[in-house]
């Protein structure tokens, strides 16, 4: 049985957005301490995980460790009718395997869904050795993703000591983006190995795009054709992380 | 038709583009089937080119399979070889069937009974071999591979699965498992709107995935088990089954007594064409071949329009923007890789 309550309703909706983005039923493990969630899309390319401790909350309650099935896109829209002020409760009925979401302000509603069958499947952490470590603004790489776009459907990152950049190949046009370290975008930059790997812009703008709304910074860790982990620093404690698997030209 | 195992299989609906990156071994006659049965006017005559042969087959495969490509799935079809002589009750019984509709239709159309006649017509489908190596040609030109199974085309496809050579069999029949296939994907090459037959009312057809493991932990029953459920219930090797034995009926029999040998004693009315046992071991050995390639090459976009659109009178114009769609998802995939080569 668990029971939660948070009042930092926006938070709450852009972390549930960030998530749906990937997977349509997710499944959230729910322990005395903390809840968490790891999960990939159906196409196995990209995979978040999500942890908020129970000190996010304003209460939460876990008696022992469950998990928890749901629709995501379905508890968004139940998500979206709260407002800013507004408080937001979770409960599960152990009997009816129904999630409760009350939403209390100006008025209180009490909204019903269904849970579904839990997945079985334990994500593992993919094992990777990284040798650059960039800190940048969600901001600035959010516009940078977005100046990738106008001309690509891919992105080649590349580090070297000194800088970070972006490099976008259309059939025609083409962008080269680059963020030097120390920059207002760029707070922070360690290279082991110059290394360089591409990803699709689908994914890295929809990740990019959806996490920023939790986070002012963002940790980016790759080595050249491995996935790259991005890490959004969250205000309270908590953890969004997603990995997204490269594109490798030669293949 | 199959065996129906519908009732005991649980299912998963999924989006097409949830299949992108996977590799699938689509039955080439239950499509090619499908494209027979559905691709016809509104009177139910097939297409045709100028000289009056039939290419209804050949639209369902150029568009469909370039639908699938875009989406970033990977086709392979799998052809159907000679049918195991048992089955040649079924063969003859579809016959019948075919030449009855033939009649049917021609009175509907005779008395300007349009809907009617479309309904039969569906039902007259019939794929001539020129229909097999006309489609064999096109998936060369498109540069997609295909099998060809000495037996069953779902054994095979079932086959390619089991050794890893594709992520899905896709059919519409349930029999891929009863060949022992992993992961069936159904409604691949028809989902979408669809009209039902004889009414007036569409439905959206989504693509379902149905996992053997699951199947057999659902039902608390081994593979050999189901296998024998499907022949209870009736496969294309026993059309009949045994009368009056539906799904539920068969399960809950094979459970409580193991197998077909340990049931039959209870089943005062069972007959089959041959024993069981010879059935089953269709299922359980089917003929097939590792002697295949398995490739995606890029189409050959001239060689395809001087085929379709030089011999059987296809619009240039939609089969170019088929083909560029189909680049676009080759394009997309290449080099793509999934997380789970770095799990170790």
């Amino acid at each position: 049985m668990f029971q939660l309550k948070m009042s930092d309703t926006k938070l709450l909706k852009d972390m549930i957005t960030a998530i749906s983005i990937l997977v349509d039923e997710a499944t959230f493990k729910i322990e005395p301490e903390t809840i968490k969630l790891r999960a990939m899309d159906p196409s196995r390319v990209a995979m978040v995980d999500f942890q908020w401790p129970k000190t996010v909350f304003e209460e939460y309650a876990c008696t022992e460790p469950s998990k928890m099935c749901i629709n995501i896109s379905e508890m968004l829209k139940l998500l979206k009718r709260a407002g800013r002020d507004e408080v937001v409760e979770l409960s599960l009925d152990e009997k009816t395997r129904k999630l409760q979401l009350k939403i209390t302000g100006k008025y209180t509603r009490t909204f019903t869904m269904p849970t579904l069958e839990a997945s079985e499947e334990e994500v593992p952490t993919p094992k990777l050795t990284f040798n650059v470590k960039a800190k940048t603004t969600t901001n600035g790489l959010s516009q940078a993703i977005e100046d990738a776009q106008l001309v690509s459907d891919h992105v080649k990152i590349e580090a070297d000591p000194e800088k970070l950049v972006l490099n976008a190949a259309g059939d025609l046009m083409g962008a080269t983006i680059t963020l030097q370290k120390g920059s207002d975008t760029l707070l922070d930059l360690e290279v082991k190995e110059p290394s360089k790997a591409t990803f699709s812009l689908s994914y890295l703008s929809e990740i990019i795009k959806t996490a920023s709304a939790t986070s002012d910074i963002a940790t980016l860790e790759f080595s050249t054709d491995m996935p790259i982990k991005i890490d959004f620093q969250q205000a309270k404690e908590g953890k969004l992380t997603f990995y997204l698997a490269p594109r490798i030209e030669t293949e | 038709m199959g065996v129906n195992l519908r009732d005991l299989v649980p299912r998963t609906t999924v989006k097409l583009e949830d299949l992108s990156g996977k590799s699938i071994a689509i039955d080439a006659y239950n499509a090619l089937y499908q494209f027979l049965a559905i691709i016809r006017q509104p009177d139910g005559t097939p297409l045709k080119d100028s000289s009056g042969r039939i290419t209804s087959h050949l639209s369902g495969l150029l568009y469909r399979t370039s639908n699938l490509v875009e989406m970033g799935i990977k086709p392979i079809y799998v052809f159907d070889g000679t049918p195991p002589a048992l089955k040649e009750v079924e063969i003859k019984r579809r016959m019948k069937a075919k030449e009855e509709a033939l009649v049917k239709y021609e009175q509907a159309l005779k008395a300007g009974r349009i809907e009617e006649a479309r309904m039969y017509a569906q039902a007259t489908s019939r794929l001539k071999d020129y229909m097999a190596e006309d489609s064999k040609k096109l998936l060369d030109l498109m540069g997609i591979p295909w099998v060809q199974a000495p037996s069953e085309g779902e054994a095979q496809a079932a086959h390619l699965v089991k050794r890893g050579d594709a992520d899905y069999c896709a059919s519409q029949d349930y029999d891929s498992l009863l060949f022992g296939a992993p992961r069936l994907v159904r409604n691949v090459t028809i989902s979408g709107r669809r009209k039902l037959p004889g009414k007036n009312v569409y439905i959206e057809v989504v693509p379902e995935i149905v996992e053997l493991e699951k199947v057999l932990k659902e039902c608390g029953i081994t593979y050999e088990q189901l296998v024998d459920i499907g022949i209870l219930i009736g496969t294309d090797f026993n059309p009949e089954g045994v009368k009056g034995l539906g799904p539920k009926t068969a399960l809950k029999l094979i459970k409580e007594h193991g197998s077909i040998e340990k049931a039959l004693p209870l089943l005062k009315n069972a007959s089959f064409p041959v024993a069981p046992q010879k059935i089953r071991e269709i299922f359980l050995h089917p003929k097939v071949t590792n002697n295949y390639k398995i490739e995606w090459v890029e189409p050959d976009v001239e060689g395809v329009i001087a085929f379709i659109c030089g011999e059987r009178d296809f619009s240039e114009d939609r089969v170019r923007k088929a083909l560029g769609r189909m680049r676009k998802g080759i394009t997309k995939l290449k080099g793509r890789t999934t997380l789970e080569r770095w799990f170790g």
